[in-house]
């Protein structure tokens, strides 16, 4: 999940273009990671030295760990540590963009840089942000601080997501979350979730995309928007929606809902819509507070 | 084998959710199942039918799932119900087994889970 916003900066800051960017999601899946990337990317080399121990391998025949050592550039235990450690989805795609040479290390070095930056990320905050961890990705990425509701809304939205991500798709990304006054629908769902908390919930989407969640979550293939599509995008809801409220039972807070419904072409009322983009479309999780 | 003569009613306004349950419950022997897509319809075919288990979810149009287990209950008062819902709170546990359900199945359930309910009923 983090490849696809690390991605989506790379693409907002202009460091790639869509092109690339598609060629290197491709090529990621065969990619080798490098030491120099993940040396780079925990911060214990910079790229000047990766690109040092680069060209002293051209004239002396020793690993990249070795030389690095060597120079006093790192540790052998923070190699142990690197090889060791989890392979990230964000290093895949940066390793593939240097191979296919749309990006330097350098550039790599500067883009992570001024990723935590634009953030305002910690270390500790980008070690969970590397391992997908949903919780704090929203947190990041999904600005609700003054808003009322905005710590519920926050817990509801990536509990959705790491749904999404269990029975629709992992690689999926959120773009900016918008407070809106009217909002016109196309294929929705929606469900009520009550008593001291008062959301609506819904889940809208062209018809291509609400079949398509509709198929992946009943795990079968549904060609036309018929009981079966309808019932499977609205027991996704329900579902993510029950679990909330357990969610939300084991803090103390008893809440409630009604059963979901199925609608078109509705015009819904204050609240926010955040836009998700899956690899087959987008979709928006809309929740009206009214 | 006792499961082939269990009769087994399955109530979730889903008929997804039914769908699985059924392929579940055929999977673990049972082949004869009913079906109620609300609370009333799961009355209405347990009177009719008295069923040996009923599966039951609670939210649900028309009347919800602890309602329907309470005139299940009312009507016979050894049928054996279990919830079966996403919205597992603690509150919705707690009135369930007032109702006079004897399991509480939160979804999203796991295959064994039913197994289970199905072995310990014979």
């Amino acid at each position: 999940m983090f490849s696809q916003y690390f991605g989506q900066y790379l693409l907002t800051e202009k460091y790639l273009t869509d092109e690339q960017l598609k060629i290197a999601l491709e090529y990621q899946q065969s990619v080798r990671l490098k030491l120099g990337v993940l040396a780079i990317n925990a911060g214990y080399m910079n790229s000047q030295q990766a690109n040092q121990v680069h060209q002293m391998q051209s004239k002396i025949d020793k690993r990249f760990g070795e030389l690095a050592v060597e120079a006093g550039y790192i540790k052998e235990d923070q190699i142990e540590e690197l090889l060791s450690s989890q392979k990230f989805g964000h290093l895949l795609l940066a390793q593939a963009l240097i191979d296919k040479n749309f990006m330097s290390l350098e550039k790599f070095e500067r883009a992570i840089y001024e990723y935590k930056k634009k953030y305002n990320i910690s270390e500790s905050q980008f070690n969970l942000l590397q391992t997908d961890d949903v919780h704090e990705i929203i947190n990041i990425y999904v600005n609700l601080d003054d808003e009322k509701y905005g710590v519920e809304i926050k817990q509801y939205i990536a509990l959705f997501m790491r749904n999404i991500i269990r029975f629709i798709d992992s690689a999926v990304y959120t773009k900016k979350i918008m407070k809106i006054e009217e909002f016109k629908t196309k294929c929705v769902v929606s469900q009520r979730i009550k008593n001291s908390i008062n959301f609506m919930t819904y889940i809208n989407a062209e018809q291509d995309v609400f079949l398509k969640i509709a198929s992946r979550y009943a795990e079968e293939e549904l060609t036309i928007i018929d009981e079966m599509a309808k019932d499977s995008v609205g027991e996704f809801l329900n579902l993510n929606n029950g679990l909330y409220l357990v969610g939300m039972s084991n803090k103390g807070i008893e809440l409630d809902m009604e059963p979901q419904s199925v609608c078109f072409e509705k015009k819904i009322g204050l609240g926010y819509v955040l836009p998700i983009e899956l690899p087959f479309g987008r979709m928006e999780l809309i929740i009206s507070t009214t | 084998m006792i499961e082939n003569f269990l009769k087994i009613l399955v109530c979730d306004d889903s008929m997804l959710i039914r769908k699985r349950l059924k392929e579940v419950l055929k999977s673990c022997g049972c082949n004869n199942i009913l079906e109620a897509a609300n609370g009333q319809e799961a009355i209405d075919i347990y009177k009719e039918n008295k069923p040996d288990l009923v599966f039951m979810d609670i939210i649900m149009p028309l009347k919800n799932g602890i309602e329907a287990v309470y005139e299940i209950i009312g009507f016979d008062k050894e049928a054996k119900v279990v919830m079966a819902s996403s919205a597992g709170t603690k509150e919705h546990v707690k009135q369930a087994i007032k109702a006079g359900a004897f399991e509480f199945v939160q979804k999203p359930w796991e295959k064994e889970q039913i197994n289970k309910i199905i072995l310990n009923l014979k």
